[in-house]
């Protein structure tokens, strides 16, 4: 393994951006990187609120109208390589407010976040468990340390 | 002085500073795993991840433009940063003691300033786009307040910066003069000299209370927890530091732990007259300052709440009135 | 009342306000999407205002029309936080406006859930105030006590964050508690009393939080009731109001109106430290006594009804849901959060703090915007 590869499995930046669900992943990611239980620390991947300095954009909920365009303003803002993981259903199809009676689409609802930024892994769930975000952080690893 | 001499000192100063590199990289990895882990009861990261291989990782990032009036000059102030670091390390080495004026306490304490300084500066060059970048439809009709002019958080920390450099840093300038006062003379070669015959300036009333006041100027100096209001998450997140990213941010990450190093040797070379130098046995007795400090540092840090200004003036008032009294006790 | 109204929208203008600084929809202190503008003369905040509608999903436009089952199981996805509740007031509405009646095993059953999911929204709460505060480890600590709640609901839920509990007529029967689940959630709630009133100690010890806390973010108690704040937030200011009294569901429980005086961020954060208490009083007073016999009561029939409403003690205050039954389906939903009442408050708690307290007095008032800003609002019914 080359130092690059080395070094970027060793020190993860994970941004969280929350792009208007229910809260409820929201609280477990939060949980899985805050709470001693879980910490997320010890899988070297630590927690920050800055876009230039995240490596790993982590999107919950569907992304409303008023969420789209910060969304892309913090994705545009993430230095290559970068990696986005959509957790929990509203991020990944919609979830309950997306299709709304039949295929009528809710017109307040710009996602899922596919549509709106490449995704790179998704983590199904609703809410998601802080076990499930672990995996998905660790199942966009390898396009970190395999990009240029 | 001999070629011989001067050859051994430049090897002396370089040993040093890899020294102080090598130790400096695992100093956030210490405080974060060896502490503040260990105090909320968690595994925490392995002690290479935050010093060492965050700054390798940002290394290979791509190098982006940041957001800036003069991005050039935001991107080089985190490399002044750590020259200024390395200058002062220069300084309290003994092979650099023929350099009589420039080796005094008065050339620290313009290093030190020119190192408070760079905030400022930091913080009014970036324009971040987590504040009024950010594309939000907030002024819409019947909104407050439509016509006020807006500013971006870092200027908000760069009025923080100004005003830490008006107040903030005296009790580090008291605690330097503390050692001053009891060796008679402003020139590091006299204040070492002094220690060596009449024992460190630690072990007296004067420098305990010195010893205290530095630290505190020292977790000031370096935006600690409680002292942190310039890069508070409340507000304003990273602060200065908000736009520094790939190996401009390593720069940062780096410039923090030499920091640190810089600023516990100073203060063995003041109350220990233990200068740094690789030539020396006493080079270890520098290596535990700075693991005692920091780890002192990220107990109180982990412990404390963020301060503003209602609990900021007090303690920087009550801590330069220590110092004072420190002063006061040297003399005697 | 209008003069009132007046004299507050104008008294801004006169001031000279010289910058704005608007924080969000991300930032690191508030989790949720939302931007507060913060109109600061020398970092002294003048006036605020908080932009909401990031959250704006419209669920009960999508309610509109659904069976009524389907919309019950909808209404818990308003908010990760209080799910139970927003079910519970749904289910409480369909029953009410049906004239079912619940057995009274089930009955405790939610009132134990109701009572765990308190416990965790504010546990939570104050774990998210000391990291607005700066203070990670007692932020640590208590996102470590409030696993052994979420622990606990996942046993009798099914799920960490939506578990869904409460069904028409009674709640489903993956949540029957047999005495297993009794024993385990006893033993959670011995530990979580002993872990919180270690770190009440701590806490109220600690002169460092006091000074941050003390005497900032203050609500008066009459720009309280001006304000229309509800819930612990204004309790806190003094006024001694829970839902809770008025509800039939809490007749056989004993416990206490926690009330604070002074209405700053202490009188918040300790009101809500208090309030866990007194929930912890309740389990175990539930479990105790939960009666025997069924769980479901099966024998109702669905009939078109008016607008039924009905009121309930959410973590945050008052709840509301009404809607009417047509055919089987839920006809004019309306759904009014606590915190779109709070917001006023936490606009005026901002003012006259220092900047760095500024998120700090928002939080104070628990804000959940996703709660808040999920509505479409049907005016004309």
């Amino acid at each position: 393994m080359s130092l690059k590869s080395y070094s970027r499995a060793r020190a993860v930046h994970v941004m969280l951006v929350y792009t208007g669900g229910c809260n409820g992943c929201d609280i477990e990611i939060v949980n899985c990187v805050l709470s001693p239980r879980y910490d997320i620390e010890q899988y070297k991947i630590f927690l920050t609120w800055n876009p230039r300095e995240a490596d790993v954009l982590v999107v919950t909920g569907p992304v409303t109208r008023h969420n789209k365009e910060p969304l892309k303003a913090i994705y545009e803002a993430i230095p290559e390589p970068k990696a986005v993981i959509a957790a929990g259903a509203c991020a990944l199809m919609g979830g309950v407010y997306k299709n709304i009676h039949g295929d009528i689409p809710s017109e307040e609802i710009c996602g899922p976040v596919d549509e709106v930024i490449p995704v790179d892994a998704k983590v199904p769930g609703c809410a998601v468990r802080p076990e499930d975000v672990l995996a998905g952080a660790v199942a966009a690893l390898p396009l970190l340390l395999d990009a240029e | 002085m001999t070629v011989v001499d001067s050859l051994i000192a430049l090897i002396a100063v370089i040993g040093t500073l890899i020294v102080a590199f090598v130790v400096s990289v695992w100093l956030p990895g210490i405080e974060r795993k060896f502490v503040q882990a260990r105090i909320q009861q968690r595994i925490g990261p392995p002690i290479s991840s935050p010093g060492l291989m965050a700054p390798i990782k940002f290394f290979f990032k791509q190098i982006i433009n940041p957001n800036s009036p003069m991005p050039g000059l935001y991107n080089s102030l985190p490399i002044i940063g750590i020259i200024i670091s390395i200058l002062l390390l220069i300084i309290v080495m003994p092979q650099l003691y023929f350099l009589v004026a420039f080796a005094s306490v008065v050339a620290l304490v313009g290093l030190l300033k020119v190192e408070e300084i760079l905030y400022m500066f930091m913080g009014s060059l970036s324009k971040s786009v987590l504040s009024i970048r950010m594309p939000f439809p907030d002024l819409v009709k019947g909104a407050k307040h439509r016509d006020v002019p807006r500013s971006f958080v870092e200027e908000l920390s760069s009025m923080r910066a100004f005003r830490l450099i008006a107040f903030g840093s005296f009790p580090i300038y008291i605690a330097i003069f503390v050692p001053v006062a009891m060796a008679g003379s402003i020139f590091l070669n006299d204040i070492v000299a002094y220690q060596q015959l009449h024992g460190p300036v630690l072990f007296t009333l004067g420098g305990i209370l010195g010893a205290i006041v530095f630290f505190v100027g020292f977790m000031i100096l370096l935006n600690e927890y409680p002292f942190a209001i310039l890069k508070t998450k409340a507000d304003v997140i990273e602060g200065p530091l908000l736009e520094y990213a790939s190996k401009y941010r390593a720069y940062v990450y780096i410039s923090r732990g030499l920091l640190i190093f810089v600023l516990s040797s100073i203060f063995a070379t003041l109350f220990l007259g233990l200068p740094p130098t690789i030539l020396s046995w006493t080079i270890l007795i520098n290596i535990v300052v700075t693991l005692a400090f920091t780890i002192i540092m990220a107990i109180v840090s982990a412990f404390s709440p963020i301060f503003t200004y209602k609990q900021f003036y007090p303690v920087v008032a009550g801590v330069s009135i220590l110092g004072v009294l420190a002063i006061i006790a040297s003399f005697l | 009342m209008d003069e009132d109204n007046k004299m507050t929208d104008e008294t801004p203008k006169k001031q000279v306000i010289e910058t704005e600084v608007p924080l969000g929809p991300v930032h690191s202190a508030a989790i949720e999407p939302y931007r507060v503008r913060l109109f600061v003369e020398d970092e002294i905040v003048k006036d605020a205002e908080i932009t909401i509608g990031v959250n704006h999903r419209g669920i009960e436009r999508i309610m509109e029309g659904l069976p009524v089952e389907k919309a019950n199981s909808l209404t818990e996805k308003i908010c990760g936080i209080c799910s139970n509740i927003h079910i519970w007031n749904s289910v409480l509405v369909a029953e009410k406006a049906l004239e079912i009646d619940v057995p009274e095993r089930a009955q405790y059953i939610r009132i134990i859930m109701a009572e765990l999911e308190r416990l965790h929204s504010h546990l939570l709460y104050l774990a998210h105030g000391n990291e607005v505060l700066g203070h990670e480890t007692f932020s640590m600590r208590l996102f470590y006590i409030r696993e052994t709640v979420m622990e606990l609901l996942r046993m009798v839920g099914g799920n960490r964050v939506q578990y869904g509990v409460p069904v028409i007529g009674g709640i489903r029967p993956r949540a029957e508690l047999d005495q297993m689940k009794i024993q385990k959630i006893e033993d959670g709630i011995n530990f979580l009393e002993e872990k919180l009133s270690n770190f009440a100690e701590r806490f109220i010890s600690d002169p460092m939080i006091m000074s941050r806390i003390t005497g900032v973010g203050v609500i008066k108690k009459e720009d309280a009731l001006r304000l229309a704040v509800s819930g612990p937030t204004l309790r806190a200011t003094g006024v001694a109001v829970d839902l809770r009294r008025d509800m039939k569901e809490y007749d056989p429980f004993d416990f206490d109106v926690i009330t604070q005086d002074d209405g700053d961020i202490k009188s918040n954060l300790l009101m809500r430290v208090l309030e866990n208490f007194e929930s912890i009083k309740i389990i175990r007073q539930a479990i105790n006594h939960l009666p025997e016999g069924s769980i479901t009561n099966r024998s109702w029939e669905m009939q078109d009804t008016p607008i039924t409403k009905n009121y309930v003690e959410a973590p945050r205050g008052k709840l509301y849901h009404s809607y009417a039954l047509n055919d089987g389906r839920v006809r004019h939903c309306i759904i009014r959060t606590p915190s779109i009442t709070n917001i006023g408050a936490m606009e005026y708690a901002c003012i006259g703090c220092h900047i760095t307290d500024a998120q700090l007095a928002v939080v104070q008032c628990d804000p959940c915007f996703t709660c808040t800003d999920r509505a479409i609002q049907i005016i004309q019914l």
